[in-house]
């Protein structure tokens, strides 16, 4: 299984590829929604699962979100936001976007690897 | 200061049986630290003397909060996802048939802890109750700390994060501050009261269902019998009760059977007397 | 135009405490100890600005030892083994989760910018004044968090 962290912090992509890595997950990385959206173009298979920063240069994460449910090779990838952003309305912007889940910033590695349970993407229990 | 090997085996053993988390040998530190507060507050001088005095005095109330110290921010929302599955696909229907004529159902969660689950009850109950019902949930905990904090309805971000689907954080929650707070539609069918299951029980009017989960572990087999069979006293003949993944009615009190729900178990009422204990009373 | 409250003191020590549990202190054995500010002579701080709905700066401060305590906890290495580049990248992270979080307090249009990471005490709020501070120790090692506000907000005209 491969995963695709999005995030213009080098800090948390090394954090995020620790938790999805011990979860089994091959990590790729890019810091921006218009480097993903490149990166993701040049791949033969898709990622499972990509984790998206809000707050980015360039392209950010509810633009990526967007721009992924609108490409139909991107179709079966999880999108979950990983974010500080943490108003109702931003959470519900996000949704509508079509994020499938939403993680908020500060994490612990249990909640990220329950979210992968709730999303299927890891055996539930998994954490226990 | 450092703690003993004996010392720290029964903390582990503690955690391991309510939690499922294991403390590896080199982990003293972690128990230290954490216990410290707690021996503190019992009056203890040391984190030594406290477990000392745990162990040759059991006290199901110090163990919680030993187990507690130890697992903060481990409590997640729907733990175990299947009893609140089992809810949903298979109680709830059969419910809905049973109560129609007072379209009311009621939920004792017998050990609250710091509130996720009854008001994971609460969101469960709210979507899968048809329109027109109504639904109590009393939550119920021996710490009245707890029963505080789980009154109040107010959770972190770390805490909301941990197994609660974004969207019934938005649907359920509203900002309050640094994190969040139940919405009112939620905590209005929410009960708090403190309580010690191994004491007599308060006169309450009787359940549906109760959860009752991770509770049991803590007490000998007398005492298992004891909170069973007065919370059998509380359970409507044809409830359900829920325990924890690691516990079971069978063995201790032939009272209840074991009914496979979903893809759970959970125990019911036998409807008659088993023979073997008939003409006793 | 509401009333829109300030975060305050005790907002910044529950984020601090969520902080501290997700990333430097997940045990919960190693904690921020809040009150007398260490020695001082700031060494890394790091800050995000927030504009549009409220003016001011988030800043988060502390010792060349704590920064590394830090990039070491964040980053699941060895103190040792932490170079300046992860002390400054996770500075600029914890500032601007710090920052996040208190802009999900303030009014709707705030915005949140990249962190800046600088060495020494932030000093480049000349026209602000200090609304809040969370200072303590860490490891034994002097750190804070602070809220500047910018002045003149009231006369800013809501967009």
């Amino acid at each position: 299984m491969h995963a695709i962290v999005i995030d213009d912090s080098r800090a948390m992509r090394l954090i995020l590829r620790r938790i999805v890595g011990q979860c089994g997950f091959e990590v790729l990385e890019a810091g921006d929604g218009r480097a993903a959206l490149d990166l993701l173009g040049g791949l033969d298979t898709v990622p499972q699962l990509a984790l998206v920063d809000w707050n980015m240069p360039n392209m950010d994460g509810l633009e990526f979100v967007a721009a992924a449910r609108e490409d139909a090779r991107l179709r079966d990838m999880t999108l979950v936001m990983v974010t500080t952003e943490s108003e109702q309305s931003q959470i519900v912007r996000a949704l509508a976007a079509g994020a499938h889940e939403y993680v908020i910033k500060p994490f612990t590695a249990e909640a990220m690897i329950d979210k992968l349970a709730l999303l299927g993407l890891v055996p539930t229990g998994a954490n226990t | 200061m450092s703690l003993s090997a004996s010392d720290f085996a029964f903390v582990a053993g503690l955690v391991r049986r309510e939690s499922a988390i294991v403390l590896a040998p080199g982990k003293e530190y972690l128990v230290e630290a954490r216990l410290l507060p707690v021996a503190r507050q019992a009056g203890a001088g040391s984190v030594a003397d406290y477990l000392g005095t745990l162990q040759r005095r059991p006290d199901p109330a110090a163990h919680r909060s030993v187990v507690d110290a130890l697992t903060t921010n481990e409590t997640s929302w729907f733990r175990d996802r299947e009893p609140f599955s089992a809810l949903t696909d298979v109680v709830v229907p059969h419910l809905v048939g049973t109560r129609a004529a007072a379209r009311s159902v009621r939920v004792w969660s017998a050990a609250c802890s710091s509130g996720q689950e009854p008001y994971s009850l609460a969101i469960t109950l709210q979507q899968a109750l048809p329109a027109g019902w109504r639904y109590q949930i009393h939550a119920t905990d021996i710490s009245t700390e707890m029963i505080k904090r789980a009154s109040a309805g107010e959770f972190s971000q770390v805490e909301v994060n941990r197994g609660l689907p974004v969207q019934l954080l938005v649907n359920h929650f509203t900002r309050s501050g640094t994190g969040w707070k139940v919405a009112p539609a939620l905590r209005e069918n929410v009960t708090f009261q403190q309580l010690n299951l191994t004491a007599p029980l308060p006169a309450l009017a009787s359940f549906d269902v109760i959860f009752l989960r991770n509770v049991l572990i803590y007490f000998d087999v007398e005492t298992k019998r004891s909170v069973l069979r007065n919370i059998c006293k509380l359970l409507r003949p044809d409830g359900w009760l829920f325990l924890g993944a690691a516990e079971t009615t069978i063995g201790v009190d032939e009272g209840f059977e074991r009914v496979a729900v979903g893809r759970t178990s959970a125990y019911r009422p036998r409807a008659t007397v088993p023979a073997g204990t008939l003409g006793k009373g | 135009m509401t009333e829109q409250p300030t975060p305050t003191v005790d907002d910044l020590r529950e984020i601090a405490e969520q902080v501290w549990a997700a990333y430097l202190d997940p045990e919960g054995v190693r904690p921020f100890l809040v009150g007398e500010p260490g020695e001082p002579g700031t060494a890394v701080s790091a800050s995000v600005s927030l504009t549009g709905g409220w003016h001011g700066h988030v800043v988060v401060s502390c010792s060349s030892g704590a920064a590394r305590h830090a990039a070491a906890a964040f980053l699941a290495m060895e103190a040792g083994e932490v170079s300046d580049e992860d002390m400054t990248d996770v500075m600029g992270e914890l500032a601007n989760i710090v920052g996040g979080n208190v802009k999900s307090m303030l009014p709707a249009a705030t915005a949140v910018s990249l962190p800046h990471v600088v060495a020494g005490a932030d000093n480049r709020f000349p026209t602000t004044r200090r609304i809040c501070e969370l200072s303590g120790t860490w490891l034994d090692e002097p750190f804070s968090i602070s809220m500047w506000q910018g002045r003149g907000l009231a006369e800013v005209p809501a967009a």
